[in-house]
C-alpha cells in the first residue's frame, strides 16, 4: 500500500491537483463551465470541457514524443515548423493545380490516402534527420533541431509557393472538425495515438531504455544498449507525431498557413512535459503526466479567455507557472526542502 | 626564416581555436565575391550595399555580442528577442502614449533588461535550472508583459527619437578639394555605431580582462573552474546580466530602425541571433568562440537575403533554408574540428606532444 507521503511526493499527483484547482476556479467564476450539451444535428458533444480536450490535441500528441526527447536529456524545437510542413504538403496535394481548381471546394487532385501519407512521411523523415544528427553525429539537440526549425518553415513556404491554400474537401476536414462517438475527431486521434505510444513505450522495454540513455548514455552503451539508435527512434517518432498534429491543425482551419501554423508549439509541448513532472535533466518520464500537463495549459488558456485577457498575454501567466514548477523541480530547492523536513522531524522526535 | 614563417601560418590556420572563425570569414568573402561577380553590374559591390548590410542587421549584431558570451559559458538565452521587443514597447508606449522623455524610457528599459538577465542568471546559477528552460521562462514573461502593455503596434512619435533614428554618418569622398557624399549615398546610423562599439567592447572583455578568461574557463569546464577557485557563480550572473543589457540595447536599435513598438516584433529573432553566433564559430558546448567570429557570422547571415534580393526571382524563403544549411555546415565543421582526428595527428601540436 502506498503511504500518504509517497503519494504527495509523486509529481503526477501535484499535476492532477493543479488541474483540479484550476478547474475549480473556472467553475466558481463561470458556473456554466462544466455544462456539456449534446447537439442532435451534428451528433457532437459541446461544452468547455470537451473544447479543452479537443483543442489540446495537437500539443498532447507532440508532447508524447517530446516527453521522451526530454527524458533523453534533449529538446526538439523543430516541432512547430514540422506542423507547418505537414499542413503545407497536405494542402499542396489537395490542390496541386490552381488553374484547374480556382476556388476551394469539395475535391482533391490526388487520392486522399496520398494527402495523408505524404506529409506524414516527410515529417517522419525530418524527424529522422534530427535523430541522425543527434544520435549519430552527436550534435547538441538544440542546435540540431534549430536547423529544421529555421529551414522547415522555408520548405513549407516553398511547397505552397508562399500562398495560403484553403480546402473544402470533406474527408480532409473531417480530421479536425468531424466527430466520432459523439466526440470531436481530434480527441479520438489523441486517444489512439496516446494509447499506441504508451503501449509501445511501457509494454516493451523501450521506455526503460530511454530512461537509461537519458541518465547516462555512456553507461547505457557499455551495458549493450544501442543508445544512438534509441535516440534516432525517439526523434523520428517525434517528427511523425508532429506530422499528425500538423494535419489536425491544418484540417481544423481548412487551410495551411506556413507562417503561423505551429508557432510556439515547441514551447507549449516542452511546458506540458515539464508540468507533467518529467525533469528537464533527463531520466525518468511520465507520459500520463504529460497528458495532464497539456490539459493544464489548455485549461489555463481557456480560463484566461474568460477573464477577457488577450491571447498573447497568456505567455505571462505561462511564465509564472513554469517559474513555480521549475523552482520546485530544481535540485537546490529539493535539497533545501529535504533538510528542512529532516530538521522538523528531528525537532518532533526531540519533543516526543 | 621563410619556412619558419610559413610554418607559423600553417599552425595558425590549422589551429582548432581559430579555424572556425577563419572558415566564417572565408565563406563570407567567398559569398561576397560570388555576389560581386554575378551581380557586380547591378551594384552589389557598391559601398551602399555593404553599408546596408550593417544598417539592416545592427540590432541582431548587438544582441549577438551578449549571446556570444552566454554561449561561451556553455549556456543559451532564448529571451533576447522578447526582451528587445519589450524594450521597443517601453520606448513606444512611454514616449508616445505617456509622453515620458525618451532617454528615461531607454534607461528604464536597459535597467529592466539587466534585471531580467540577472533574474534568469540566478535561476541558472543558483537553482541549477537548465539555461534553456530558465530563459524560455524569461521569454514568455517578456512577451507576456509586452502584450499586457499593448496588443497593437504603436508607432513612435517623438522628436528626439526621430532625430536619433534619422542621424546618419555619410561616407564622403574628396572631389576637387571638397568633401562630397559618395554616389550612391552610403551611410551608417547610430545602431551601426552601437554594434561596432559593442563588438569592440566585447572583444576587449573576452580577450583582455580577467573576467573574459573566467568566461572561457567556465565554458571549458565549469567543475574545473570552480575547483581552481574562479568566481564561477558571480561570472555567470554577470554574463547573463550583460546579455540582458545587450538585448535591451538591441531593442533600442530596433526601435530606432522601425520606429515603432509591437508585442510580436522580432518573433523568432532569438534564433537569428543564436544562428549568427553559431555560424560565427561559437561552440554551443561552451569554451570556444570569438567576437570577431560573431561579427562575421552576422554579416554572413545578412549577405544571404541580400543576394536573394539581387537575384530577384528566388523566393525569399530560400534565405531561411540556406541559413539552416549554413548552420548545419558549421555545426558539422565544429564536430570535425573538436572531435574528429583531422588535426590531432599534426606533429607540431604541443597538446598532442604532451600525451
Amino acid at each position: 500500500m502506498k503511504s500518504k507521503e509517497s503519494i504527495f511526493k509523486n509529481k503526477l499527483t501535484w499535476a492532477v491537483i493543479a488541474e483540479l484547482l484550476i478547474l475549480a476556479v473556472a467553475g466558481i467564476l463561470e458556473p456554466s463551465f462544466f455544462s456539456i450539451e449534446y447537439n442532435q444535428t451534428t451528433g457532437m458533444l459541446y461544452g468547455s470541457l470537451v473544447d479543452i480536450v479537443n483543442r489540446s490535441a495537437e500539443i498532447t500528441i507532440i508532447a508524447m514524443g517530446m516527453t521522451m526527447v526530454i527524458a533523453l536529456g534533449g529538446t526538439d524545437i523543430s516541432v512547430g515548423a514540422l506542423v507547418a510542413v505537414a499542413g503545407a504538403f497536405a494542402l499542396k496535394f489537395l490542390r496541386w493545380d490552381v488553374t484547374l481548381y480556382p476556388t476551394p471546394g469539395d475535391y482533391t487532385v490526388y487520392p486522399f490516402i496520398l494527402v495523408i501519407v505524404v506529409p506524414l512521411v516527410i515529417c517522419t523523415l525530418m524527424g529522422l534527420f534530427n535523430g541522425v544528427l543527434i544520435g549519430k553525429f552527436k550534435l547538441q539537440p538544440i542546435i540540431a533541431t534549430l536547423i529544421l526549425m529555421v529551414a522547415g518553415r522555408g520548405i513549407a513556404q516553398i511547397a505552397t509557393n508562399g500562398k495560403q491554400f484553403t480546402t473544402g474537401y470533406t474527408p480532409y476536414r473531417f480530421i479536425g472538425q468531424g466527430s466520432m462517438f459523439a466526440l470531436p475527431f481530434p480527441i479520438i486521434i489523441t486517444i489512439v495515438v496516446c494509447a499506441c505510444v504508451m503501449i509501445f513505450v511501457r509494454k516493451t522495454a523501450f521506455g526503460t531504455f530511454v530512461e537509461s540513455v537519458g541518465v547516462n548514455p555512456n553507461a547505457s552503451r557499455v551495458t549493450g544498449l544501442k543508445s544512438d539508435r534509441i535516440i534516432m527512434i525517439v526523434y523520428t517518432l517525434t517528427g511523425f507525431l508532429s506530422g499528425i498534429a500538423g494535419l489536425i491543425y491544418s484540417s481544423r482551419i481548412s487551410s495551411c498557413d506556413s507562417n503561423n501554423a505551429g508557432v510556439n508549439y515547441e514551447m507549449d509541448a516542452i511546458l506540458a512535459v515539464v508540468l507533467g513532472g518529467t525533469s528537464m535533466t533527463g531520466g525518468k518520464f511520465s507520459l500520463t503526466g504529460t497528458i495532464i500537463g497539456s490539459l493544464i495549459i489548455r485549461t489555463i488558456t481557456t480560463l484566461v479567455y474568460y477573464f477577457g485577457i488577450t491571447s498573447e498575454s497568456i505567455m505571462a501567466f505561462k511564465a509564472a507557472i513554469i517559474l513555480v514548477v521549475i523552482v520546485i523541480q530544481s535540485e537546490p530547492f529539493g535539497k533545501w526542502l529535504a533538510t528542512r523536513n529532516a530538521r522538523k522531524q528531528k525537532a518532533g522526535e526531540l519533543r516526543g | 626564416m621563410d619556412k619558419k614563417r610559413s610554418n607559423k601560418l600553417v599552425n595558425f590556420v590549422t589551429n582548432p581555436k581559430y579555424i572556425m572563425v577563419l572558415a566564417t570569414i572565408g565563406i563570407f568573402l567567398a559569398i561576397y565575391l560570388f555576389g560581386a561577380i554575378i551581380y557586380g553590374d547591378k551594384g552589389f559591390t557598391k559601398l551602399r550595399t555593404f553599408a546596408m548590410l550593417f544598417v539592416d542587421n545592427a540590432y541582431i549584431g548587438i544582441s549577438a555580442v551578449g549571446m556570444t558570451m552566454v554561449l561561451i559559458t556553455g549556456g543559451i538565452d532564448l529571451s533576447v528577442a522578447a526582451v528587445a521587443s519589450l524594450t521597443g514597447m517601453f520606448i513606444a508606449y512611454g514616449t508616445t502614449v505617456l509622453g515620458i522623455d525618451p532617454i528615461v524610457c531607454m534607461v528604464f528599459s536597459i535597467v529592466v533588461g539587466v534585471a531580467l538577465g540577472l533574474g534568469m542568471g540566478a535561476l541558472v546559477t543558483y537553482l541549477k535550472i537548465p539555461p534553456f528552460v530558465a530563459t524560455l521562462t524569461g521569454m514568455f514573461l517578456a512577451r507576456g508583459v509586452c502584450s499586457l502593455i499593448s496588443r497593437d503596434s504603436i508607432s513612435i512619435d517623438n522628436e528626439l527619437i526621430d532625430k536619433m533614428a534619422g542621424w546618419k554618418m555619410y561616407f564622403m569622398t574628396l572631389k576637387d578639394g571638397e568633401w562630397v557624399k559618395i554616389k550612391p549615398v552610403a551611410y551608417v546610423n547610430l545602431s551601426v555605431l552601437m554594434f561596432i562599439v559593442m563588438i569592440i567592447i566585447g572583444t576587449y572583455i573576452l580577450q583582455k580582462t580577467r573576467f573574459g578568461r573566467n568566461v572561457y574557463a567556465i565554458g571549458g569546464n565549469e567543475q574545473s573552474a570552480r575547483l581552481m577557485g574562479l568566481p564561477v557563480d558571480r561570472t555567470k550572473m554577470m554574463v547573463y546580466g550583460f546579455n540582458g543589457f545587450c538585448s535591451a540595447l538591441a531593442g533600442i536599435a530596433y526601435a530606432l530602425y522601425v520606429k515603432s513598438g509591437w508585442n510580436l516584433a522580432l518573433q523568432g529573432g532569438e534564433l537569428d541571433v543564436i544562428s549568427a553566433a553559431v555560424i560565427g564559430g561559437v561552440l554551443l558546448s561552451g569554451g570556444v568562440g570569438y567576437m570577431i567570429g560573431t561579427f562575421f557570422g552576422v554579416l554572413l547571415k545578412a549577405v544571404i537575403p541580400c543576394l536573394i534580393t539581387f537575384n530577384g526571382t528566388l523566393s525569399s524563403w530560400w534565405g531561411k533554408i540556406i541559413t539552416g544549411a549554413l548552420v548545419l555546415l558549421f555545426v558539422a565543421l565544429q564536430q570535425i574540428v573538436m572531435h574528429g582526428n583531422l588535426f590531432k595527428k599534426k606533429k607540431g601540436n604541443p597538446a598532442v606532444k604532451k600525451e
